[in-house]
This record gives structure tokens, sequence and C-alpha cells, in this order.
């Protein structure tokens, strides 16, 4: 610390820096998009080749699993809220961007239960797999996010064109495009992370 | 332009850091604050209780696993002084303007 060369151009800087510090600190390692990502794909390609061998009479079982995946995640976000050191602005939003989330999918699913509308269950979760994802892109300045959001939603009309169990290789596609892929480069740019620029 | 007077409390190195980077995010923790400015834990301690008595920041000492725990957050006195200074600073860097 030595104020007496602490000119104003100094303190604009500090400020620049400091504040690039806490800006560029990428929090996201992907591992919740990693998790649900293959999750989804798996039980996606599984539910659908259960469907066409006729292997079981209820093919659809097989998405049980993801209550597993479920109790796994608040384990999860438990231990690492507990390891934060830090709260920024943007991962409070994207934190109620995806409890809205499942809200909306919980709410939907129980809207559709309810019409008996199960064949359009496709295209609904490709439209709203597109809305957080795009957001999150938009709140982290993450573009692999925006563009795997944007490929759900191109996916969820295309979904509308063909015969309903075959959406369920466009929702394996779309895990790939806006979960998996993104889920990866997160984690890569997460290890890369800055470290402090000089000693105060 | 008049040159504004500098804020004494914030025209210091490592109060002026930790304002920074508070200013920048929602709340954060002593270890947070230490690691991105990279000072002494006891140095960084005695300037933020300074930020503390100033009104500038609050200061939230809590216990997590039995560790205890220092939370740090920007009051909305430390956000109108920081702009101030900031605002001060620019009549240094643009006299003429």
């Amino acid at each position: 610390m030595q104020p007496e060369n602490f000119s104003p151009k100094d303190s604009l800087q500090l400020i620049d820096q400091m504040i690039n510090q806490a800006k560029n600190r990428f929090s996201e390692n992907g591992f919740l998009y990693l998790l649900w990502g293959w999750l989804i794909l798996f039980c996606s390609i599984g539910h659908f080749v259960l469907l066409k061998l006729k292997l079981v009479a209820h093919p659809e079982v097989i998405w049980a699993s993801c209550w597993l995946a479920v109790i796994f995640q608040v384990i999860y976000l438990v231990k690492t809220k507990k390891k934060e050191t830090v709260k920024t602005y943007s991962e409070n939003i994207i934190n109620y961007i995806w409890i809205s989330f499942g809200i909306c999918m919980f709410i939907m699913s129980f809207i559709l239960g309810k019409s008996e509308g199960w064949d359009k269950v496709y295209s609904l979760f490709l439209m709203l797999y597109g809305t957080p994802t795009f957001m999150s892109g938009i709140v982290m300045q993450f573009k692999p996010l925006k563009t795997g959001g944007i490929i759900c939603w191109g996916l969820a009309i295309i979904s509308t064109f063909i015969l309903p169990e075959y959406g369920l290789l466009l929702l394996a596609a779309a895990m790939v495009a806006a979960w998996i892929v993104p889920g990866y480069l997160l984690r890569k740019k997460y290890n890369q992370q800055n470290k402090p620029l000089q000693n105060l | 332009m008049e040159f504004k007077e500098l804020d004494p409390i914030l025209h210091s190195q490592l109060r002026l850091a930790v304002m920074s980077l508070l200013i920048s995010v929602r709340e954060a923790e002593f270890t947070f604050l230490k690691e991105k400015t990279n000072s002494t834990a006891g140095n960084l301690s005695v300037q933020i209780n300074k930020l503390k008595d100033a009104g500038y920041i609050e200061v939230t000492k809590q216990f997590s696993n039995n560790y205890p725990q220092t939370i740090c957050k920007v009051t909305k006195k430390g956000i109108e002084s920081f702009e101030a200074y900031v605002t001060a600073l620019q009549t240094y860097m643009n006299p003429g303007g």
C-alpha cells in the first residue's frame, strides 16, 4: 500500500481492474447442464428404443430416473452453496430463471395429464427447454447457450411436422445442442478462470 | 472545471479495491475479497472496518460448518460515495472538460 503514489489515474485503473475481476469471475462449471443433458439424452433415446422394439409395456417409466437426479441435484446445490464465497446479481437472476422453468415443467405436465394432450408433449418440452437456456445465455453473455436455446425452439416447430414418437429423437438432439455442448464449454471456461492480477 | 476533493476513505488502494469489488456483486465473503485483492488478512480486516465505520459497507459475521464467515455488502451510502468519488476523479482526468 503506497497512498503517496496513488494518482487519480491509478484509481481509475484499479476500479476498472477490480470490476473486471468480479465481472469475469465465472462461477458456472457446467455440471448441472451436463448432468441433465446426458440424463435426458439417455432417457429420450432409451424411451425411443424401448418403444420401437416393444420390449416393455410402459417404456415411459425410464423417465422415473429423473427423480434420482432431482434428489442428487438438491444435495449438490446445498453442498456448493456452503462453499460459495460471493453472490452475484447475475447468478441470482439465473437461479430464478431455472426455478421458474422447473415450476412451468411441473404445471405443464399437470395440464397435459388432465387434458390427455400427450401427443404435443415433446413440442412443448422443446419450447420450454429453449427459454431458460436462451435467457441464461443472455445473462451470462455466453453464446453457446443462446444458440442452444434457439435450436430448441427450432426443433419445437419441426416436431409438429413429424410423428410424436420421433419427437424423442429431437429431444435428444436438443440436449446435445442446448446443454451438453454448452456444458462442456462452460466447464472449460470455468477452468480457465481469472487469477488475481496484481499485488496490492 | 474545478478539481473536486477526493473522498479520503475511498482514496486508498485496498479500500478502493474492496469497494470496486463489492459494487459489482450482491455480497462477498472476506476470503473472496482477500483472494481478489491479494492482500493480507490483517490489513484487509483493518480496511474493512474503516469502510464499515464510514457506513459504506455492511459486515455480517456468521458460522458455516463451524467456521466463522465474514460477509460484506455495499450500502446505499457506499454506492453514492463511490459514484461521487468516480465523478471527482473525472475532474482530474479531464481538467479542461
